[in-house]
């Protein structure tokens, strides 16, 4: 699954940290997301696309095979 | 369990109810530490049953309460982590219990032909094997995903 979490988060000028902070979550787990080593739950996913004002649709797409 | 925490096992927030707080990671080390160095000071010195056992439980214990700890930041990730932990360490104690006493008999019957017995595995070998490898492959699995 890629997602598009960097630019995002790059769009609203937040750090690894300050979005970990935000949906309480650490800073490895967005880190890990971003470089598609993890797949957010649902509730992690809704909560990021909160956060940006977007759907889960606009930052999670999945992939061939997923 | 409610219908929140079977719709997604493992990854709610603070999934195991009964997870100690952060602090306790030292505690149960010190007491794995503790525990570790008496019990070679009791085989060197007086060498009691009594107090073995007792070191050994305090070695289970310690490795008990670094087991259920929490992190500093329990999230998601780290429970979806942790549950690979336990299943991995599950079954490669599974493994370990069944291949021992196997080659704990092969090496009887080389050495001891015709005399050689299947013995079980004592439950802290099992217990301190399945704990230690969830500790440590935990720990693993964390460093690996932080690096890459």
């Amino acid at each position: 699954m890629k997602n598009k979490l960097k630019i995002e988060r790059a769009i609203l000028n937040l750090t690894q940290e300050d979005l970990s902070k935000k949906i309480g979550v650490s800073r490895q787990t967005i880190n890990s997301i971003e470089k598609n080593r993890y797949v957010p739950s649902t509730v992690l996913a809704l909560k990021l696309a909160q956060i940006f004002n977007k759907s889960v649709n606009d930052i999670f797409e999945l992939e061939e095979g997923d | 369990m409610n219908a929140k925490s079977i719709s997604n096992p493992g990854l709610e927030k603070g999934f195991l109810k009964f997870q100690l707080p952060h602090r306790f990671k030292k505690i149960g080390t010190a007491l794995l530490l503790v525990s570790f160095l008496a019990m070679f000071l009791i085989a060197f010195t007086f060498n009691d049953a009594i107090y073995r056992g007792l070191a050994k439980y305090g070695m289970l214990l310690g490795l008990l309460i670094i087991s259920i700890s929490k992190e500093k930041i329990e999230d998601e990730r780290i429970g979806a982590l942790r549950m690979q932990s336990y299943s991995f360490a599950f079954v490669i104690g599974v493994l370990y219990a069944f291949a021992i006493p196997l080659l704990d008999f092969g090496v009887d019957s080389i050495f001891n032909a015709g005399n050689a017995e299947m013995k079980g595995i004592g439950d802290f070998m099992i217990l301190w094997f399945l704990l230690i490898v969830q500790v440590f492959y935990f720990e693993y699995l964390k460093r690996m995903c932080n690096e890459k």
